[in-house]
């Protein structure tokens, strides 16, 4: 298990859909979606009613598809769901917590029930609050926590009996800014440092782009895209970076070396630098101001071609191809 | 346990506070599905004994278990010390701790379900490794488990303490053996009607306090309706109106299993056999069981 999240590029896909087909009555819910995805920070994105929470269900084998098969984490999904949800987390979007019990007892009890052995989920619900930031409140009761910190709860339900992947049903909803940034934090630590590939549910483009190197599109029950996301040095272009300490030093320091750098302010209100890449040598001087300016790189993605002229193109294909049958 | 190596061997960063114990993949067992269905179970139990919540949530099982074997236990040491004097007979404490018994159950069996209908936290165990059935399954074991803890303990004392004061208890045991059986039968019974058809009520409404009312008042209600009618009509047909009260039924089957030489004059108007009664009570709990399955089935949800 350790070798894949050393390996993500190399590993098999976590999710295989062929032909997922969900009708509702007459609603259908889902069209036909054949879909790879692999073992990678994913970005589930549509609007509300766009299928993602319909999808979701399907792959964790709680709704019967009307057609098709797919299979999570190497089992298939109607013929083995118990198998399935053993190797995998979820975090719904709803307020879906016990009040009346400790946070310690309540993510042990469901790491129990992911069938990990007594003693060894009460240590891990320990290790994985903290892991979220909730060391010292894990023995207080759930009813008296803020809503990021319920937030936290779920996430740490959601990863306590170490899943090969995890859905996260809008993780940002309802939380504040400084909240939201926080949260943003530890979804892409969980790829990142925890080598827990994620599917990550949401309607907010930015969320998507902040923590995710692959998106998946859906619109009207219909798969519009299903792509990476520019990585650094994929594309050369502007360049958009945010850093955490002496920004205007930093920014100083790269326009001494004949770098183009402006100062902007992305839609939650954090200034960001927008760089110009002419070349690949841009990435290692970026790298090397940082380092000798002591600045931590919080993100460096590209601008060239957005996550919104992705949706917008996609998205705009997708029901054209609708309006054209 | 094994655990791997930590996968962030990174020096902690200015963000990394919550981080730098480092995360440690599980290598150890992953008992699956029976160990899911077994903590469920426990869990259950514990929430509705008040285990590990406030000190009111501990309370009413408290008075109960206090209500049900408390006097038992007093009776055994009176005994013990007044040879003479007689002991209530099984069918008679029986009788007596029904009500408790039924309370009991009003308590427990809205505490499994709705609490996590309401708190919504249903999604949360479909997505663990357990099905649909498994939850419903847990949920009933747990009640039946948990009601045999005050309908079935107390009985088998009672006649534990019936041997321990005669005068040669070993050779007592041995000659009444067949009593135990029967009063485990009997307290099961009970257990497994009150509890399957208490996790019934509870599984219609996801609000404690309705569930509660619901279990006590069809308990009396319907024990009313049948005294009533058994009191004013003078017909044939009123003899099934039993089947109303199961205070009635329970009382009429423990006395008629047990070979209680004093029949209540409604129990006898009654005059079903045994095996009548038996067998209603397996068909309430089938049924009771059924309908928590059907409440608790996959529905297509958009």
């Amino acid at each position: 298990m350790t070798d894949t999240h050393a390996h993500p590029a190399a590993a098999p896909p976590v999710i295989d859909v062929q032909g997922l087909r969900k009708e509702f009555g007459k609603f259908v819910a889902l069209h036909d979606i054949n879909l790879t995805i692999p073992r990678a920070s994913v970005g589930l994105l549509g609007a509300n009613g766009a299928g993602k929470s319909t999808l979701i269900k399907s792959l964790l084998g709680l709704i019967k598809p009307t057609s098709g098969k797919a299979t999570v984490v190497g089992y298939d999904t109607q013929t083995q769901g118990t198998r399935v949800r053993e190797h995998v987390g979820y975090m719904p979007e709803a307020d879906a917590l016990p009040m009346a019990t400790t946070a310690a007892d309540f993510v042990a009890h469901m790491a129990e029930m992911s069938g990990l052995p007594a003693r060894a989920a009460r240590q891990r619900a320990a290790d994985v609050l903290y892991q979220v930031g909730l060391a010292e409140e894990r023995y207080r009761l759930i009813k008296g926590f803020s809503t990021g910190m319920k937030q936290r709860v779920k996430l740490a339900q959601s990863i306590v009996h170490d899943p090969e992947l995890v859905f996260l049903d809008e993780p940002t909803a309802g939380l504040d800014p400084k909240g939201r940034e926080e949260m943003l934090e530890l979804v892409e630590r969980i790829y990142q440092h925890l080598g827990i590939a994620v599917v990550f549910s949401s309607h907010i483009l930015e969320d998507i782009e902040l923590v995710c190197d692959y998106v998946v599109i859906l619109d009207g029950g219909r798969l519009a895209a299903s792509q990476p996301l520019g990585g650094i040095g994929d594309v050369l272009g502007q360049v958009t970076l945010r850093v955490d300490g002496d920004q205007d030093a930093f920014a100083g320091k790269l326009s001494a070396f004949g770098i183009p750098v402006e100062t902007t302010e992305n839609a939650s209100g954090a200034l960001e630098l927008a760089v110009t890449a002419s070349d690949e040598r841009v990435f290692d001087l970026i790298r090397d101001v940082a380092v000798s300016q002591d600045i931590a790189i919080r993100s460096l993605r590209s601008r060239s071609r957005s996550l919104e002229d992705i949706y917008l193109s996609t998205v705009g294909a997708t029901r054209e191809a609708e309006n054209g049958d | 346990m094994a655990i791997s190596p930590p996968v962030n061997q990174q020096p902690p960063d200015r963000y990394g506070e919550v981080f730098d114990r480092g995360y440690q993949h599980y290598d150890g067992k992953r008992l699956g599905r029976p160990q899911a269905v077994k903590s469920l179970i426990i869990y259950s139990m514990k929430r509705a004994m008040g285990i590990r919540k406030s000190w009111t949530a501990k309370v009413l099982p408290f008075l109960l278990y206090i209500s049900a074997i408390v006097p038992l236990i007093v009776m055994i040491g009176i005994s013990a010390i007044v040879p003479q004097m007689e002991f209530a007979s099984y069918t008679d404490y029986f009788s007596g701790i029904m009500l408790i018994v039924g309370i009991f159950v009003a308590t427990i069996a809205p505490e499994m379900l709705c609490v996590d209908r309401r708190e919504k936290t249903l999604p949360l165990y479909f997505a663990r490794a357990i099905s649909r059935f498994d939850y419903v399954f847990a949920k009933l074991a747990a009640t039946a488990i948990l009601t045999m803890t005050i309908s079935v303990v107390p009985a088998v004392l009672l006649w534990l303490g019936r041997q321990l004061v005669s005068d040669s208890p070993w050779s007592a045991m041995k000659d009444n053996i067949g009593d135990l059986g029967k009063v485990i039968v009997a307290g099961a019974l009970i257990a497994l009607v009150l509890g399957t058809l208490g996790l019934a009520v509870s599984s219609v409404t996801s609000r404690k306090g309705v569930a509660v009312t619901i279990i006590i008042l069809a308990f009396i209600i319907l024990t009313s309706i049948t005294a009533t009618i058994f009191e004013i009509v003078d017909a044939d047909w009123k003899r099934y109106f039993i089947f109303l009260s199961l205070f009635d039924v329970f009382d009429a089957f423990i006395r008629q299993y047990m070979n209680t030489p004093n029949i209540p004059t409604l129990v006898q108007e009654a005059d079903f056999s045994t095996l009548t009664y038996f067998l209603y009570m397996v068909g309430l709990v089938i049924a009771g069981v059924l309908f928590v399955r059907w409440r608790y089935a996959p529905r297509d949800e958009a």
